[in-house]
């Protein structure tokens, strides 16, 4: 055995025993990727000509990617409008966020008949593909992502010429972030649009595309409140819970808005029978009632705003609702009536569980070996340089009034 | 996606079910011409009493079975399940790569070389028509040619030439005159419907009846073509992309530049007041 061997296996033994257990789950999920391409699509999973798509799509495409939608919202937040006290917040969002998008890109590989022409996206381009549209966007963004995610990198190994570009660079990818997760945040919606006689009354109207952009928006702040709450808890960082405050003063906006648009559309815009399976309407009230107007009217209160523990359960109630919405969307509202049912089999669970497990087992390993808590914004200067306004004096960054 | 717009000279099916006899010779032509394996059937195993229970990556074109009562006596309608061939096709609109194309012939074609394996256009498909090859580790989507190879060359399809009653295969002008001329010399013998006129906004596929299309099994599909439903977003996005950029662009510009004029204030506040205060403490110091 190398030494460079025995030092990673020291290290991993030092490891909190539910680390090691997420370790076990990713390891899984790479045995049953490797039984799928070995064996094909159709012995491993249980999709058919029925159900072309499963749980991997679903889930590992279709929710992971607004549940990944916290670094565009916040970077907006922070550093376009300018509420720079959440500014704390933004590298472990930027970090949820590369994760995030790195595994939709994985989950998206496994499920591609032919994941080795998946460059054919970039080459042969079909304009009219909400599909076309959701992987230029997904490799754009991730690439995003990744520089913004290479800040803590430079800073851990001491690049300094890096991180003075990244710094440049830091405002045009925010606002690069943001364009581009608006657009394939919404094109998720407009998948559906083509599935008119397939997908149910009760989701299925041209309004589709601005409620998923405007569910990942809610979604992204609900993540960042779980993910800042739990790394409070379990990884020993500071309480956030003062910050958060302001993330839970403009949730029920969102909120509000949402539910607007989506009543609005199921009135106004949705053609043919709502009520006609008791099935699908129980699944739609559950998502409306329990995951948004709850935490809608919870977050109203100021009392729960400022508690920890409603924060955390406001948000992950939001979070249950639009993972519950994304599955009513892709899958269940997709069941015709006289359909056998689709469950997800063993390896589809898997894969689909080891995703998740490796989400929390690098962001511990990452939060672990790079700063990313450690990171100290109040002496970083975030500012654009003002052409129009030009100063004729240098004029110190910061702490003048002190 | 192809810009085709004229339709009329499209080469077309007019599928006559009311004078199919259930013979199913296009069935074995379809698998001889595009050399289709055969599947492992039992009997009854799927809807009624066609075979195989379902089209499949190995089975494009089938003819399905459906026994009705006529007179107290009992009776047979056919029904040919195949690729409706669309005049916009919903598959060619959502394939990311483009994979499939709407031939000036008529047939949508596929192009294997350049699929990625998405699946979309079988979610897309109005008709469930594109099948997968889920029997393979790297599997390809498998559809209706049309008989592309055939077609344009000059022949007709495998399926067209064998059929000894139902099928006329012509230009969609044609065929859709044809079609309106037995409604109209016919109109008992005939399900007043002619199923792909208008459906999906229109097919190179269509259906003379006698039953109602829905106890047939024919599927109810909008009238309008399927690929205007997922434009009517798409378009926007250009202009969205360029609103949120340059709204940010702009939000941003305005409250980082409100922050520097404060900065700016607070900077010369201090420099007059530490200019203010200088006097007095050298008049203190004096």
């Amino acid at each position: 055995m190398t030494a460079a061997a025995r030092i990673i296996i020291n290290e991993v033994k030092g490891y909190h025993n539910f680390l090691k257990f997420m370790i076990v789950l990713v390891l899984l999920a790479v045995l049953a990727s490797a039984v799928r391409f070995i064996f094909g699509l159709g012995a491993t999973t249980n999709m058919n000509d029925i159900y072309p798509w499963g749980l991997w799509i679903s889930f590992d495409v279709v929710t992971a990617v607004p549940l990944a939608a916290g670094a565009f919202t916040l970077g907006a937040i922070v550093h376009c409008f300018h509420i720079k006290k959440l500014e704390p917040l933004v590298r472990p969002a930027i970090v949820t966020g590369f994760l995030g998008y790195s595994l939709v890109c994985i989950g998206l590989l496994l499920d591609l008949g032919q994941p080795h022409k998946g460059w054919h996206t970039l080459v042969y381009w079909n304009v009219h593909s909400p599909m076309f549209e959701v992987s230029m966007c997904v490799m754009a963004y991730t690439t995003v992502l990744f520089m913004e995610f290479l800040s803590p990198v430079c800073e851990k190994f001491g690049y300094h010429l890096p991180l003075r570009v990244l710094r440049w660079l830091e405002m045009p990818l925010v606002i690069a972030a943001a364009a581009i997760s608006t657009l394939h945040q919404s094109s998720l919606g407009t998948f559906f649009l083509i599935a008119v006689d397939k997908l149910h009354n009760l989701w299925y109207n041209p309004l589709l595309p601005l409620q998923f952009w405007m569910s990942a928006i809610f979604t992204g702040m609900s993540i960042i409140i779980l993910e800042a709450t739990m790394v409070h808890r379990y990884l020993g960082q500071p309480d956030e819970s003062e910050l958060l405050e302001v993330l839970t003063k403009i949730l029920p906006w969102v909120l509000g808005a949402y539910l607007a648009v989506k009543l609005a559309a199921l009135a106004f815009l949705s053609h043919g029978p709502l009520f006609d399976r008791p099935a699908l309407l129980v699944l739609f009230l559950v998502e409306v009632i329990v995951g948004l107007i709850i935490p809608m009217i919870m977050f109203m209160q100021e009392s729960n705003r400022e508690d920890s523990r409603m924060q955390l359960r406001g948000a992950s109630l939001i979070i249950f609702g639009v993972v519950l919405n994304r599955f009513n969307v892709s899958m269940f509202g997709m069941i015709q009536a006289d359909q056998v049912v689709y469950y997800p089999s063993i390896v589809e669970s898997l894969v689909t569980i080891g995703i998740i497990a490796g989400h929390i087992l690098f962001f511990v390993l990452l939060a672990k070996y790079f700063p990313i808590f450690e990171h100290h914004p109040e002496t970083v200067d975030y500012s654009l340089p003002d052409h129009f306004h030009p100063l004729e004096e240098q004029v110190p960054d910061k702490g003048v009034e002190a | 996606m192809s810009n085709i717009t004229d339709f009329s000279k499209h080469k077309t099916f007019l599928i006559d079910t009311t004078k199919c006899t259930g013979c199913r010779g296009c069935q074995v032509a379809c698998k001889q011409w595009n050399q289709l394996g055969a599947e492992k059937t039992t009997f009854f195993s799927g809807e009624g009493y066609q075979n195989p229970p379902a089209m499949s990556e190995h089975t494009f074109t089938r003819i399905k079975f459906k026994d009705y009562q006529k007179n107290g006596q009992n009776e047979f309608a056919f029904y040919k399940e195949m690729c409706m061939h669309c005049n916009e096709p919903a598959c060619a609109s959502v394939c990311p790569v483009g994979a499939f194309v709407k031939t000036a012939e008529g047939p949508v074609i596929y192009n294997a070389g350049r699929c990625i394996g998405c699946r979309f256009c079988m979610i897309a498909c109005p008709f469930g028509i594109p099948k997968y090859e889920w029997s393979k580790a790297f599997p390809l989507v498998k559809k209706c040619t049309g008989c592309y190879s055939r077609v344009k060359e000059g022949l007709q399809p495998a399926c067209a030439t064998t059929c000894p009653t139902a099928i006329s295969y012509g230009s969609r002008t044609e065929m859709i005159a044809e079609a309106e001329r037995r409604l109209k010399n016919r109109p008992k013998h005939y399900y007043p419907a002619i199923y792909g006129k208008e459906e999906a906004g229109g097919t190179s596929v269509i259906y003379l009846t006698h039953q109602p299309l829905n106890e047939l099994g024919f599927k109810q599909v909008t009238l309008r073509p399927l690929p205007s439903y997922t434009w009517q977003a798409l378009r926007l996005v250009p202009g969205i992309f360029l609103t949120v950029g340059g709204g940010l662009s702009l939000v941003s510009w305005f409250t980082h530049r409100k922050e520097r004029i404060k900065r700016e204030e607070a900077f010369k506040n201090s420099k007059v007041m530490s200019e203010t205060a200088e006097p007095e403490t050298k008049e203190e110091t004096k």
